[in-house]
């Protein structure tokens, strides 16, 4: 999509997370389909509540055995969400590894950085002797710019950055091919974040490794992505290249919520746009389009029946009556420009 | 050690006047130390700072962890007591005041906060905690307190009022719960606002609702604001003036357009910098500042900022402290070769 | 930089629907969230009803009077009342109405339940009689003897007309009394069967552990009040400001913590002498501190809290603070406690009744009735087994009460 052919690396298809809360059942996600790319960043965005967190966990099958997960996960062929504990075990940090928001509560507090590291691969190659698995690990360690004689601290004694370096490291020490960084710079400073962006970056030049950010960050993204998927309410309301995405969207709800975001440049967006209304409560979501409360072009026909993500040009996809085909539509289709 | 403070009043005049403050939390000492004697070690929150507030602005105190933003917030409205140094407020020197006058004044300097769930109290009803202040400050109109509290609530946008004035803090939702604390503040009509990182917590698609409505409430009250801060991006649609803030000191002052075209201290254009761009034709190309921040306790010496600054001379700014200066009309900065980026 | 766009928010529709909600019908929703918990208070509060009527009206459930000697010994549940029956000479004085007359007299064994169930089949005879318009008196005298033999002997020498033992007993001794024969047979008549039992003295187990309610809720509750009376302003206050007095304080409390319970309440009721108030006082010094500390942390933490602070800058003086910002938040877990606590202080008061601080002896108490019916536990369990289930039970009822109320109390969890 962003020109090359890109080989796909996983396939998600009609992805449906369902689970029960006391006011009755939420979908936390709703039919959601799409690919990731090797190589790529693909940014997932969205508000507090749209699902983009429980994606993000459904991937690595981290969620409580009560929900109710519906769909399929493709990895290299294999769908995920049919592998058995001992299949998932493996699969969790060598094929796809996660980073976290905290680094201070997602490292053990009473375990130094090193052990932090040499159990990740104990654990996925119990053969592997200690110092075998700690020249492993230096290099990388250096490579992420911890110096050698940190590896030996407890997370405490870290500061921000450095911890959040080892929560990469942690991700990469066993080679897979997605990350998953889930809100992993919104406890950052920005200069630390900014940082932290640069190391992606490179991560990705050097170990070919894709990565899923998820982030209520737009401006994150646009730093970073190279395709961006935006969420609302369980669903995805547009998924195409960054560039396309940000200089013509196409879904009001994108449009609202580009317009919406803060611009450090005084040039740039001078007024920001006011979303009317607040993301719904996903115990009692909207009938048929669930954005259209909050839409300014909304049709009679949102209300009653829920639009697919479909191809809007080779580089969008859309999911919006506007630029779909319904006998009950009482206007055209809109036509967008490639 | 006098900063130059400040020169001609904007509007209407000097609302808050603050000098040398300083706040320096003592470390807790663990036992062991405590036997030896160990001296006791402060965190230098607030090392030093002095500024205006005028009449009518909003002030931004930007920086990062660690800068002292929001203790020096806290220092201003007297929440926490200042180590060193004085803030006045109207004229008034509030280390002059006792208790009850100090509690007296609080009607004309209030505060929102970050997370409006954690500062409601959970057992109060909105009406209950909108209408605290009022028994506090006007205890004597007690028969108008009903109107005065559906009218703010209005004001804020929670309509209807009615509907809204027995609920409790957790059976609304997030942008609610913060206009709430926004009417809360305005209910005695304050002078001075300590806004404190007031929309960090809200969604993305509310904030944009909520700054608006600070700047129309501001308007109509007639307010003056201490905006809190940690994004940039979003201080620019509310604040006039800004202060960028680095471990406890002021590096650079001005109005805020003049400081995001011309950042003369190096801290402050690596900050801008770094802040995401929502563009992805724009993104940075610009190489960040090496290091960390240091710990409080033991800050750099002479320039805070030197170990990790692009255009350090080691032979002078490890040993001399800068002082604020003038170096463009209203625009100040701490920085001893700031000259070069003019 | 300004917008002229609407920005005012109104109420969600989903949320006005939901308010529309009644509160009847919201706490029939809250069966299906709380699962259990609702089930627990349904049954805690059906428990404590019944047990509080029992308290309450004593009289009402209560068949007999429960220090009153009403039937034989050691009944089990549901036995039977044994049956009695007069022995006289062969010819001679063998029913009730051939005791009629002054000066007759009946040979009684001593400590035999016979005299009790005698003394009332004939009183009712007699008033039986009476009625009938027959001036008469029938009111033999006890002679008592040692032995049943020595009573029998008696009789055959014509010493005493009649004796009267349990029909179990005669009738073996009687094929060494030929001249002997067995008469009517006398039962309590109007004594209506046990249904838990005697204890050793012939008192009615259900009637005791039925009035032991009173003595134990009356005991228990005060206690507790009078704990938190004095245990939570002293918490609230060293919790707000801290300080020397707060640390002597806090020393004092823990100290008194520290102790184990059931020794300082002996200590303290042993040195206040009997008397019921005394055991209340006793029982309430030892929960005091418990209360002092939950009280006292949970003001050190809320007063770290947010809304705390930002009270503070409102400008609210700091009584007004502690009394609508700290105390309400601090409350739910004292609700816990104080039905947690009752439930212990019925198991101490009872540890002291057993061990005989404290209440008068013939005060019908759960405690007493269990010490008493240690001695007899191999032929009689049902002694201590009821007095035992029933501080069981208050207790159970008490703690689930507590336990599920502090979770619907807490209102974040009617969150929607």
């Amino acid at each position: 999509m962003t020109g090359e052919n890109k080989k796909v690396l996983v396939e998600i298809r009609d992805l449906d997370v369902r689970y029960q809360t006391r006011l009755g059942p939420v979908s936390a996600v709703d039919d959601v389909s799409f690919d990731i790319f090797q190589g790529e960043i693909l940014g997932l965005v969205g508000e507090s509540g749209c699902g983009k967190s429980t994606m993000g966990k459904a991937l690595m099958r981290l969620l409580p055995p009560t929900t109710e997960i519906r769909g399929k996960v493709i990895f290299d062929g294999a769908d995920v969400l049919t592998f058995n504990e001992d299949q998932i075990r493996d699969f969790r940090g060598r094929r796809i590894s996660m980073i976290f928001q905290d680094p201070m509560t997602s490292l053990n507090p009473v375990q130094r950085i090193d052990e932090h590291l040499v159990e990740t691969i104990q654990v996925h190659e119990p053969e592997i002797k200690k110092p075998a698995a700690l020249d492993r690990i230096r290099g990388l360690v250096e490579r992420l710019g911890i110096q050698k004689e940190r590896i030996e601290d407890y997370p405490h004694q870290l500061s921000g950055g450095m911890r959040q370096r080892v929560m990469i490291s942690l991700g990469l020490v066993l080679n897979p091919s997605l990350i998953i960084a889930d809100e992993a710079t919104t406890s950052l400073d920005v200069i630390v974040e900014a940082k932290f962006l640069d190391e992606l970056r490179e991560i990705i030049d050097e170990f070919g490794v894709s990565i899923l950010v998820i982030t209520h960050n737009i401006a994150l993204v646009a730093e970073l992505a190279d395709r961006i998927a935006v969420m609302y309410a369980g669903r995805i309301a547009e998924l195409g290249s960054i560039y396309h995405v940000f200089d013509n969207p196409v879904h009001p709800y994108t449009k609202g919520l580009l317009q919406s975001v803060p611009s450090i440049k005084l040039d740039e967006r001078e007024v920001l746009y006011k979303m009317p209304g607040e993301p719904p409560n996903l115990t009692h979501p909207p009938s048929g389009c669930r954005f259209h409360p909050r839409c300014p072009e909304v049709m009679p026909i949102c209300s009653n029946h829920m639009p697919s993500l479909l191809h809007v040009t080779s580089e969008q996809m859309v999911n919006c009556w506007l630029y779909q085909d319904h006998p009950e539509k009482d206007r055209p289709t809109i036509e967008v420009a490639t | 050690m006098n900063d130059q403070i400040n020169e001609k009043p904007r509007s209407d005049g000097t609302l808050v006047e603050v000098r040398d403050l300083k706040k320096h939390f003592p470390v807790q000492a663990g036992l062991l130390e405590r036997l030896m004697a160990k001296r006791i070690e402060y965190v230098r929150a607030v090392d030093g700072v002095s500024f205006v507030i005028h009449k009518g602005e909003v002030l931004g105190l930007a920086g990062e962890s660690g800068s002292g933003k929001t203790t020096t917030g806290k220092l201003v409205i007297r929440l926490e007591e200042p180590t060193e140094g004085s803030v006045k407020f109207d004229g008034i020197d509030l280390q002059t005041l006792g208790d009850e006058e100090m509690r007296r004044l609080r009607r004309r300097m209030q505060v929102i906060f970050q997370d409006p769930m954690a500062s409601l109290n959970p057992r109060m009803t909105i009406g209950q905690a909108v209408g605290h202040p009022l028994q506090i400050h006007f205890p004597e109109q007690a028969g108008s307190h009903r109107e005065m509290i559906y009218e703010i609530l209005d004001k804020v946008g929670l309509s209807p009022p009615q509907f809204f004035i027995d609920k409790y803090a957790h059976q609304i939702s997030g942008g609610q719960r913060q206009r709430v604390v926004i009417a809360r503040a305005l209910v005695t009509q304050p002078d001075l606002v300590l806004a404190d990182e007031p929309i960090a917590m809200a969604d993305v698609s509310v904030r944009a609702l909520l700054l608006d409505l600070m700047i129309q409430l501001k308007n109509e009250f007639n307010l003056t604001y201490l905006f809190i801060t940690h994004d940039l991006a979003t201080a620019k649609y509310i604040c006039d003036r800004i202060g960028i803030m680095y471990l406890g000191k002021l590096s650079e002052v001005a109005e805020l357009r003049e400081v995001y075209s011309h950042p003369l201290h190096p801290y402050t254009q690596a900050l801008l910098a770094a802040v995401p761009v929502p563009n992805p034709h724009k993104r940075r190309t610009q190489p960040m500042p090496v290091g960390e921040i240091p710990d409080a306790i033991h800050p750099p010496s002479g320039c805070r900022f030197h170990p990790r600054c692009p255009i350090v001379r080691l032979d002078h700014c490890p040993k001399v402290e800068p002082e604020l200066r003038e170096l463009r009309p209203g625009h100040f900065v701490a920085c001893h070769y700031a000259e070069q980026f003019l | 930089m300004t917008s002229t766009q609407e920005t005012s928010v109104e109420a969600p529709r989903w949320q006005e629907d939901l308010d529309q909600v009644g509160f009847v019908r919201r706490l029939f929703l809250a069966r299906r969230w709380y699962g259990a918990d609702w089930w627990f208070v349904a049954i805690g509060l059906a428990l404590l009803v019944f047990i509080f009527s029992m308290a309450f009206f004593p009289g009402f459930y209560a068949p007999y009077d429960p220090r009153e000697e009403v039937g034989p010994g050691l009944l089990a549940p549901g036995e039977p009342i044994p049956s009695f029956v007069l022995v006289g000479r062969v010819g001679g004085a063998t029913m009730l109405d051939d005791l009629i007359g002054d000066d007759v007299r009946i040979g009684i064994v001593i400590g035999s339940q016979a005299s009790s169930v005698f003394r009332e089949v004939s009183e009712t005879r007699q008033a039986e009689l009476r009625a009938q318009g027959q001036d008469v008196t029938l009111r033999p005298r006890p002679q008592r003897y040692d032995t049943l033999e020595e009573a029998l002997d008696s009789v055959s020498a014509g010493e005493i007309p009649t004796a009267i033992e349990l029909r179990s007993e005669i009738e073996p001794l009687l094929e060494n009394y030929l001249d002997l024969e067995m008469g009517e047979t006398l039962s309590g008549a109007i004594q209506k069967p046990f249904i838990l039992g005697t204890n050793q003295i012939g008192q009615d187990m259900l009637s005791r552990v039925i009035w032991g309610t009173r003595i134990a809720l009356l005991v228990a509750f005060s206690a507790a009040i009078f704990a938190l009376l004095v245990g939570v302003p002293l918490g609230l206050i060293a919790g707000f400001w801290s300080g020397r007095l707060e640390r002597v304080l806090t020393l004092v409390m823990d100290s008194l913590y520290s102790f184990p319970g059931l020794i300082l309440a002996i200590a303290i009721a042993a040195v206040l002498g009997p008397g019921i108030m005394n055991v209340i006082l006793a029982i309430a010094t030892l929960y005091v501190p418990t209360y002092y500390r939950i009280t006292r942390g949970q003001t050190l933490t809320v007063k770290q809290s947010l809304y705390v602070e930002a009270a503070r800058s409102l400008g609210a003086k700091p009584v007004s603070i502690l009394l609508r910002y700290i105390l309400p938040n601090v409350i739910p877990s004292l609700v816990v406690i104080f039905s947690v606590n009752v439930a212990d202080a019925i198991l101490t008061e009872a540890g002291l009744a057993f061990i005989g601080l404290g209440l008068p002896p013939d005060v019908p108490d759960w405690g007493i009735d269990l010490a008493s019916g240690q001695d007899y536990l191999r032929q009689a369990w049902w002694l201590v087994t009821f007095p035992g289930v029933m501080v069981t039970v208050v207790t159970l009822a008490f703690s689930m009460l507590g336990e599920s109320l502090s979770e619907i109390l807490n209102p974040r969890l009617s969150e929607l």
